[in-house]
């Protein structure tokens, strides 16, 4: 086993996609948490969808560039973000609506473009990752995105806290708290991108919300639901891959997800706040 | 006594039909303000304006002093997320959190000043339970000693007692007894009537698109009641004999 392991990450791009993975486990985990507790957790998934007809542009105008992808879903995802607030705000829709029509357009002119334009990149990489993908370029991308994170939450973390808990009293107490839902959504378009050539976009989300919601079932507290989020991102992206590495014609996207599908299920029984406690507490009454 | 906010003609409402208009009141410093009235006549409204939630249709709030820097609020219940992780001490403590280092937890003053209102409320013994474990009452409780921390000269309370039970009421009410006498204003929107008239001191009566401004015994007359629209005729009489019973039994 610990030959098959050295084996394993004799190869450069699995040490890469290592380092990759667990630079983007600590950036994710806090974003998924709170996306799950700001109950934005379909929101993330449709902004994933949201931010491909950016990145696909990016990719046909310049290439498979780091920057164009960057620079291509920040537009798309703040483009969508910034629509959706202004739809839900002067029309009769609400902002999940908005939100649902607009990433739906957007995802079928992604996916429009990028078979229209005869790319050379397969449909399948970039729907559900690939660790070939993995480049100097895009460490340096999650390297980048895991700092401003981890900065960024480390500064706005009570606020953050206050408006998910109790929106109108933080609304009561800052001058334009705005600042906040939006930083949020830009933090979460930043993550989805840096999750994108591992993930894949359809996957992308998937490693920030099933671990958050893993998490909610093992404490009641949000210290502790971060640091289990982000111990089960951990975890999904290194059984992920292994998995990827042993079965080869196994997209990453999936594998990590599948992990942590199952730690999620695990999670939901066995946890604390989870199923297996319900029971005993309707027994014991 | 000072002045805080000097509203002057004001006109609320979401459609081109105002809920009133022309609305001119002084809050000031130990002033208790009841605001009743009917559901959808703009209670709320009024007070999130008050708070610079909403902007006035027409009219102007002005501040002779400035806009306090902090302005204790307690919203309707149904508005607070009461599944989200957090506990009890963490949720008082949300009331002083612009004084608090960002980067690290409670210091040992300010941990003391957090037990100071938890004890206060009568939730201390609570202090460390997560919120979804806490009834409605000591829910309150704990929404109180926040706004117990954030230690404001102007505070306002939109429908505190919705889903309190009596005891819980009771001691809220010592609590905002002991505001005013500190000379801090309130503003509460409330439905129950003996509340407002055993402990407020101005009432504004919203309702039929008019807004009535006085002392308590001026604006909640039995006739301005029932023009209001806030109950019927027969509710009106037999409320106020009710009163008229209850303060002859304490005489």
């Amino acid at each position: 086993m610990f030959d098959f392991i050295v084996d394993m990450f004799s190869y450069a791009f699995m040490q890469r996609a290592l380092v990759v993975t667990t630079v983007l486990s600590a950036s994710v985990a806090p974003v998924g948490t709170f996306l799950v507790l700001r109950r934005l957790s379909l929101a993330g998934e449709a902004m994933a969808h949201a931010i491909t007809p950016g990145v696909v542009i990016g990719f046909v105008t310049a290439g498979l560039s780091v920057m164009s992808l960057l620079f291509g879903g920040l537009i798309a995802g703040v483009g969508v973000a910034v629509l959706t607030a202004y739809l839900a705000r002067n029309t009769i829709l609400r902002s999940d609506a908005s939100l649902a029509s607009l990433y739906l357009i957007s995802l079928a002119v992604g996916i429009f473009i990028l078979s229209a334009a005869g790319s050379a990149v397969p449909l399948k990489s970039f729907l559900f990752g690939s660790i070939l993908g993995v480049d100097d370029a895009t460490m340096a991308l999650v390297g980048g995105v895991a700092t401003i994170t981890l900065c960024a939450f480390a500064v706005m973390l009570r606020p953050l806290i206050m408006s998910t808990c109790d929106p109108v009293f933080f609304e009561s107490q800052m001058k334009r708290p705005w600042i906040v839902d939006q930083g949020f959504m830009f933090l979460l378009v930043l993550n989805l991108l840096a999750a994108f050539k591992t993930l894949g976009t359809l996957m992308a989300v998937g490693l920030m919300i099933l671990p958050a919601t893993s998490a909610r079932y093992w404490s009641g507290t949000i210290t502790a639901q971060l640091g289990f989020g982000f111990l089960f991102a951990l975890l999904s992206c290194w059984i992920g891959l292994l998995l990827s590495y042993v079965l080869p014609e196994t997209p990453t996207g999936p594998s990590i997800v599948l992990v942590a599908g199952v730690i999620f299920g695990f999670s939901a029984v066995f946890g604390p706040l989870g199923l297996r406690s319900q029971f005993k507490a309707v027994r014991h009454t | 006594m000072s002045v805080i906010a000097h509203i002057e003609s004001l006109s609320l409402g979401y459609s081109e039909e105002p809920l009133f208009s022309g609305l001119s009141l002084d809050i000031y410093e130990g002033m208790m303000l009841a605001v009743v009235g009917a559901n959808g006549t703009g209670k709320s409204t009024f007070v999130k304006t008050v708070l610079g939630l909403h902007d006035p249709k027409i009219g102007t709030i002005h501040w002779p002093k400035g806009r306090p820097d902090e302005i204790g609020y307690l919203a309707q219940l149904s508005e607070f997320d009461r599944r989200f992780p957090i506990r009890v001490r963490d949720l008082a403590a949300m009331g002083a959190w612009k004084g608090f280092n960002p980067f690290s937890g409670l210091n040992a003053a300010a941990r003391k000043k957090v037990d100071q209102a938890l004890d206060q409320a009568g939730v201390l013994d609570l202090a460390e339970r997560p919120l979804h474990t806490l009834s409605g009452g000591q829910l309150q409780r704990t929404l109180f000693a926040r706004v117990i921390m954030q230690d404001a000269p102007l505070i306002i309370l939109d429908e505190p007692f919705a889903a309190v039970d009596q005891n819980t009421e009771q001691h809220l009410l010592k609590i905002i007894d002991g505001w005013k006498k500190e000379k801090r204003a309130v503003l509460l929107v409330v439905h129950d009537l003996s509340a407002v008239l055993d402990h407020c001191s101005h009432a504004l009566l919203l309702g039929n698109g008019a807004a009535s401004f006085g002392t308590v015994s001026d604006v909640l007359s039995h006739d301005r009641l029932v023009a209001q629209g806030y109950m019927s005729a027969s509710q009106a009489s037999w409320i106020f004999r009710k009163t008229t019973e209850q303060q002859a039994a304490h005489v």
